[in-house]
């Protein structure tokens, strides 16, 4: 669902939700994280896979976004300001992750280190069947995802997965469209190449 | 870092930015390249591959207790300053269901719960913890309470690191009696046993005194 989606109907639009909020009204609030808390949960999830720490940011993101709910102008859509918020939060947590050094955010995950044409595994047994190969591809595109950087991982999750438009990835982020199709460029070729051999054996 | 112009045209084409003429255009172009049609499937195949493996929604584990979480932090964020636990609620202590002495040693955190029965019949498990005392300033306890599970969880935030031969355990408290004569309350469990004494310090907080050995 893109960030411009018009409310269900029924639904109390977004704006208006907004503004109660800023009035001081949780209750609104709680609409808007039960709107919302599932696509932040995926955002977060994928761009860090693990899913204590998934929900974790994700409330830290809906905290964060109420205390700055004040400021809020409204000129551009809810989510993709919370959107905003929430790749924050995320950015900051990995990067404190990759200061302390635990391993789970260092450097070969985010230099580009990846030679053209290399393989990331070596080639498998297909699966016997076709759930099978979905499976082994979904957890080939996880941790392919889990190699990009996460200026990378923002681009291809915003594009691919929340299906937004050139223009609203670009006020997400915020940057420029140049920027937009630059990174998008990049990570789509850092992930073909990650996964090269998944769609070679598919040929 | 810049991408040849012929690049964005792909994207856009794949991301369907063009408009109808410059589809159109493009169209013709990965006829005439058998070599920009390889690539543009290829981005096709990944871009579909991506959208199947990585939904745009996931169910959020415990998603109630995620929203309820949610209002607990604004609630407290509205109350400034924070509510310290009044005297009051020292009789609550007298129907104390639940404690856990975990500051009996080195970790030095004790935390009570008062819970309060709401009309369940003997031996039922319709209890609800009604208010919490945390000795430690540093700790902050919360619970949440889920009607489907029949069950209630206690959280400790900012407790200190325990080691990992530590035992914790809980007590079932169903009754207090209390010594007027030496102002201290013992807590007895389902079967009647003294499990803990607890009395008042100097500014009517309660503190644990005793309690039986770990089980």
């Amino acid at each position: 669902m893109p960030a411009s989606t018009a409310p269900e109907p029924g639904e109390v639009p977004d704006i208006d939700l907004v503004k109660r909020c800023q009035a001081g009204d949780t209750r609104a609030f709680d609409v808007l994280v039960s709107r919302y808390k599932g696509r932040i949960y995926a955002m977060t999830y994928h761009m860090i896979q693990n899913e204590t720490e998934a929900w974790d940011l994700s409330q830290e993101a809906f905290i964060k976004a109420w205390r700055a709910l004040p400021s809020f102008k409204m000129d551009s859509a809810f989510y993709t300001w919370l959107y905003r918020i929430t790749h924050n939060v995320v950015y900051d947590w990995l990067r404190k992750k990759k200061i302390q050094g635990d391993g789970e955010f260092d450097d070969s995950r985010t230099e580009h280190r990846i030679a053209a044409g290399a393989e990331a595994v070596p080639h498998g047994d297909q699966a016997p069947d076709t759930a099978l190969k979905n499976a082994e591809l979904g957890r080939r595109i996880q941790q392919a995802i889990a190699k990009l950087s996460p200026e990378h991982q923002q681009i291809i999750l915003l594009r691919e997965v929340e299906g937004l438009a050139y223009e609203e990835i670009a006020a997400a982020i915020p940057c420029s469209l140049g920027t937009v199709m630059s990174r998008l460029f990049y990570a789509r070729k850092k992930l073909q190449e990650l996964l090269k051999d998944c769609y070679e054996n598919a040929a | 870092m810049k991408t040849p112009p012929e690049d964005h045209d792909l994207l856009r084409w794949l991301d369907g930015e063009m408009s109808a003429a410059e589809r159109e255009r493009f169209d013709a172009r990965l006829a005439a390249d058998p070599a920009l049609k390889a690539e543009a499937g290829m981005m096709q195949r990944l871009s579909a591959d991506l959208r199947t493996h990585l939904p745009a929604e996931l169910p959020v584990p415990y998603g109630d207790f995620f929203n309820s979480q949610i209002q607990r932090r604004l609630s407290q964020e509205q109350e400034q300053p924070a509510q310290v636990p009044a005297a009051a609620g020292w009789l609550g202590w007298l129907r104390l269901q639940w404690l856990a002495p975990l500051g009996l040693a080195a970790v030095v955190i004790a935390a009570g719960l008062t819970t309060l029965k709401q009309g369940a019949p003997a031996g039922g498990s319709d209890t609800y913890v009604h208010s919490i005392y945390v000795p430690n300033t540093a700790v902050h306890a919360s619970t949440y309470h889920s009607m489907d599970a029949k069950a209630t969880v206690l959280m400790l935030d900012g407790l200190e690191e325990m080691p990992a031969d530590r035992k914790i355990v809980g007590f079932n408290i169903t009754r207090g009696e209390m010594d007027e004569a030496v102002a201290a309350t013992t807590l007895f469990d389902a079967e009647d046993n003294a499990v803990a004494v607890i009395s008042k310090d100097a500014r009517s907080q309660p503190v644990l005194l005793t309690s039986s050995p770990a089980r």
